[in-house]
């Protein structure tokens, strides 16, 4: 489904990737862990083409998107929802335009009934309901954070890529966060990539999780298989977790 | 030294590749009118009051400081007609561009900016949208447009300053203030006035647009942005206001034979 092949990305003289390969096959959910700054969400960004390697491919349902032009990224991008680090919800736009947005660019087919139904459907699935006509900064964090997650399942991806969905938001949204995106990718079948620091959730729903360290794939398995690592890292991102559980 | 020179001949070509990429945009994908017209009203609403109050004062100074040098001539009553062609050939132009420079470049450039980092730029993409088209075009337009609306406001209320003014420190009669406008102001300073403005609000509008469009780094990098565009704008709108004089006197050279 998607495929990274010796991927490298450099800002000027600075590489952040350095040599990223890994698979993941149609309907897993995989956890890409790693610290701050080590080029996660660069990663993901190379995906939907808001980045380009430096060298290497990246290959999305068959197709290399590391040399596409933006115009042939739009099928791909159509495929790929990306929700973001930030809630990066338009301000001008209220919650339901927002979510609107990308039904309406991408399947201009649909008329204005359906375009309200679908909406509706999606807020309902985040849970939220009667914000609809708020502008985004009415709201809380954690209810941008879940209309930003209506706004990209609302074009029914069959890839969902997520940049820190639970960063900063309390432990009870935090909950509720892991639990629909686990819900999601087993209900839409869509594959998951989910970036993420927090060891706990990624053990508890992950199919593989991958960890990244400065550029490097340090180590990658499932859940099990990771508990059992040795590389230090892992080990610290373990305890971080485990003692999480045990209190 | 060298290294500052080569960052700024790096910046003027990226930013003139920007504006390349959003006018092949705008020729292939044309932004929405309504969209352009929104920008307008807001460019035009923010700025009209700080615009009408200057304009007026530019009027008055033109007014104080040539009346005394023109008594001696005993020129008064073309007072109006000087006042009004100064400002329409370079005081009016000069000053829009840099009251929108301070107020409508640094908006734009931190609105732009917050949106980049706050990756809603990002999102647009994502979800199937050109940001260039949607959000760049309608701002660059807006902007140009909305210079000229306020350049003509401008140019009312200095005319008006200048009349209420002559009238009370100089004694002119304001029927004969307005008469003599059209006798000193030709059109070839009316053409010459509305190209400065046209290139004031262009190097204004790219500039902030891709300053807050290129924004890195948080809230610092949308605070860098904005300052950089202040300084760039400012730099540009001086040295293009010598390049636009130095052609317009060329202009007037070559096809007049000579000034008078
Ligand atoms: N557009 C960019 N230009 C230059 N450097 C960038 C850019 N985007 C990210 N970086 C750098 O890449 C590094 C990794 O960033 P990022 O992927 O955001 O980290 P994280 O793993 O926390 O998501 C950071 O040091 C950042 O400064
Ligand atoms: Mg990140």
């Amino acid at each position: 489904m998607i495929s990274f092949q010796n991927v490298r990305k450099s800002f000027g003289e600075r590489e952040i990737l350095k040599g990223i390969s890994f698979d993941v096959p149609e309907g897993e959910i995989l956890f890409i862990l790693g610290t701050s700054g080590t080029g996660k969400s660069v990663l993901l960004k190379n995906i939907v083409g808001l980045l380009k390697p430096t060298s290497g491919a990246i290959v999305v349902d068959g197709q290399d998107v590391a040399n596409m032009s933006e115009e042939q990224m739009f099928p791909v991008r159509r495929k790929c929802g990306m929700v973001f680090q930030h809630p990066a919800l338009f301000d001008s736009l209220s919650i339901f335009e927002n979510v609107a947005f990308g039904l309406r660019k991408h399947q201009p087919e649909l008329d204005e009934e359906q375009v309200r139904e679908r909406v509706a459907r999606c807020l309902n699935l985040v849970q939220l309901k009667g914000v609809e006509n708020k502008l985004p900064q009415e709201i809380s964090y954690g209810m941008q954070k879940r209309a930003s997650l209506a706004r990209t399942v609302a074009v029914n991806p069959r890839i969902l890529l997520f940049d820190e969905p639970t960063t900063g938001l309390d432990p009870v949204t935090t909950n509720a966060i892991n639990q629909l995106i686990f819900e999601l990718s087993r209900k839409l079948k869509t594959t998951s990539l989910v970036v993420s620091h927090d060891m706990h959730c990624a053990l508890a729903i992950a199919d593989r999780i991958i960890v990244l360290d400065k550029g490097h794939i340090v180590d990658q398995g499932t859940p099990d298989a990771l508990k059992k690592s040795s590389h230090p890292l892992v080990r610290d991102f373990l305890k971080e977790a485990l003692s999480a559980e045990g209190s | 030294m060298l290294k500052v020179l080569k960052n700024l001949v790096d910046d003027i070509g990226a930013c003139m590749m920007f504006l390349r990429d959003m006018i092949r945009t705008g020729i292939r994908t044309p932004c929405t009118w309504e969209a352009v017209c929104v920008q307008i009203w807001k460019v035009t609403v923010q700025s009209l009051p700080t615009t009408m109050m200057a304009g007026f004062f530019v009027g008055a100074i033109m007014t104080v400081q040539f009346t005394m040098q023109i008594k001696a001539f005993g020129a008064l009553g073309y007072l109006g007609g000087l006042a009004t062609s100064a400002t329409v050939r370079e005081v009016g132009p000069l000053l829009i561009a840099f009251l929108l420079s301070g107020k409508v470049g640094a908006f734009t450039s931190a609105e732009l900016g917050t949106m980049r980092v706050t990756e809603q730029i990002d999102a647009i993409r994502c979800l199937g949208a050109n940001p260039l088209q949607e959000i760049i075009l309608p701002r660059f337009l807006g902007i140009v447009i909305s210079s000229f609306i306020l350049l003509a406001a401008g140019l009312l209320m200095s005319i008006f300053g200048g009349l209420i003014l002559g009238a009370f420190f100089a004694g002119i009669n304001p029927e004969e203030y307005i008469r003599h406008i059209p006798t000193i102001v030709s059109k070839f300073s009316i053409y010459s006035g509305l190209f400065k403005c046209l290139v004031f609000a262009m190097i204004l509008a790219s500039v902030c647009t891709y300053k807050g469009y290129t924004a890195t780094g948080g809230a610092k990098g949308v605070g860098r942005a904005v300052v950089s565009t202040a300084v760039m704008t400012m730099v540009g709108i001086v040295v293009s206001d010598w390049l636009t004089s130095l052609l317009s006197e060329t202009t007037l050279v070559l096809f007049r034979g000579d000034l008078f």
